[in-house]
């Protein structure tokens, strides 16, 4: 096997193990604000955004990496964007949610997994093709011959001078307006070793660390031949074709990604005495199953599901992975207050 | 604890997904009298950290969480009672 693939599964192991440490779910980030008016996990993630972007800016402007932003096609990434948030309330965890999920021994999240990739695979290759290409092509925009869309270039200016505004801003405002509503922090007597490996981390230390792992999937997948950090759906897609019989495919950077995020998260959840064989009753397997066809779906047709369009996407400032990811927590917002703010009032 | 409290009612949300075991335990809270305590049987690591966090702001009293096995945990909940 190629050692720079190897790259995806050392990656994907320390991503996996971060997000069970961290309990990083983007489905959680974005509902829990409406259904329990908790802000922890979107705290994480906007913490994970924030320190990639630097990252990302950084290396970019030293030559380490070359920004490679996803493609704006409006209609294809707001129809597909609104369609994977739906699917993943549905199915009760984001990409990377139901993949690190699989680690802790919840089958409900196997049946997700299976879903996504299967829903995935037939809108990239199958039966759904025609709807994602019609949707993508007609309503693309480029910037210029081969230059996707960004925030920078749609407002005329350098990356790196938009780059640095939002993570100025965004400190700042969380310096007048955020600080505040924070909880104390317990003072705990407990170990190093006992709050990386027992607890489950602060919300800050969870956005840096997955942070630090977008610029070195980044570098890692780089050097395996593919310009992209991380990302999820793809990988299991490509996994599920190098299963077909008749299709050529072989594991790729981000295939061994996904499997490496299992590893890591069973490592984390044994050493944490959290890994136990979980199976929910048949309806929710129903309908998480439902739920995780349209995520795959969406995913495809919107070129990107939550990792690659927030956590990957929105720092590299493409418009179309900001759009895609808007419309991600506007689905995931309609669906969550339908099943589960509506019938509570 | 030296006394045991008497449990009014029981929520078992083992193995149920995200973000079921908030909502059911939140969902039976709002539905009991001041004083009363429910028990919840929790399994899923993300809730057992969120739940006191929601507790609190509904003016819920998180009696006590105790680890069976594993990620089992036991939760003692005392209702608000918002009725």
């Amino acid at each position: 096997m190629n050692s720079l693939l190897l790259g995806g599964l050392a990656v994907g192991i320390i991503f996996g193990f971060a997000l069970q440490r961290g309990r990083f779910c983007m489905n959680s980030a974005f509902r829990d604000i409406i259904t329990l008016e908790d802000f922890t996990l979107l705290k994480s993630v906007g913490a994970a955004i924030l320190v990639t972007m630097l990252g990302f800016t950084i290396m970019s402007q030293t030559g380490a990496i070359t920004l490679n932003p996803k493609p704006l096609f409006w209609g294809a990434n707001m129809v597909g964007g609104f369609i994977f948030g739906i699917g993943m309330v549905l199915a009760g965890g984001c990409a990377s949610g139901i993949t690190y999920r699989v680690g802790e021994g919840m089958v409900g999240s196997l049946v997700a997994v299976i879903g996504l990739a299967t829903a995935g695979t037939l809108t990239a290759m199958g039966f759904l093709k025609p709807i994602k290409d019609f949707l993508q092509s007609s309503t693309k925009i480029v910037a210029g011959e081969g230059i996707n869309m960004t925030l920078a270039n749609w407002l005329g200016l350098s990356h790196a001078t938009v780059a640095y505004s939002i993570i100025v801003l965004a400190v700042i405002l969380w310096w007048i307006f955020g600080r505040k509503n924070e909880d104390e922090v317990e003072q705990s007597d407990k170990s190093w070793a006992e709050r990386i490996f027992k607890q489950g981390w602060n919300w800050w230390a969870t956005g840096i660390v997955i942070g630090i792992v977008e610029m070195i999937a980044y570098l890692s997948s780089a050097a395996a031949g593919r310009n992209y950090p991380l990302g999820i759906t793809a990988g299991w897609i490509t996994i599920v074709k190098v299963g077909l019989p008749g299709v050529e495919a072989s594991m790729n950077w981000v295939a061994w990604l996904v499997l490496g995020i299992i590893v890591g998260a069973a490592i984390a959840s044994l050493i944490a005495n959290e890994f136990k064989i979980r199976v929910p009753k048949g309806g929710v397997l129903l309908q998480i199953f439902i739920g995780s066809l349209l995520m795959g779906f969406g995913a495809v047709t919107s070129a990107g599901c939550n990792v690659t369009h927030i956590l990957s996407g929105i720092p590299m400032l493409s418009l179309g992975s900001l759009l895609g990811g808007l419309f991600i927590v506007l689905g995931a917002w309609v669906t969550a207050w339908w099943m589960f703010v509506r019938p509570m009032q | 604890m030296t006394e045991e409290v008497v449990v009014t009612k029981t929520v078992d949300v083992r193995g149920e997904i995200c973000p079921y075991p908030d909502m059911k335990t939140m969902v039976a809270l709002k539905k009991m009298k001041k004083g009363e305590v429910l028990e919840v049987l929790m399994d899923y690591p993300l809730s057992i950290e969120r739940i006191p966090r929601s507790l609190k702001k509904k003016k819920h009293n998180l009696l006590s969480v105790v680890q069976v096995e594993g990620p089992d945990h036991r939760l003692l909940i005392e209702a608000f009672g918002l009725k």
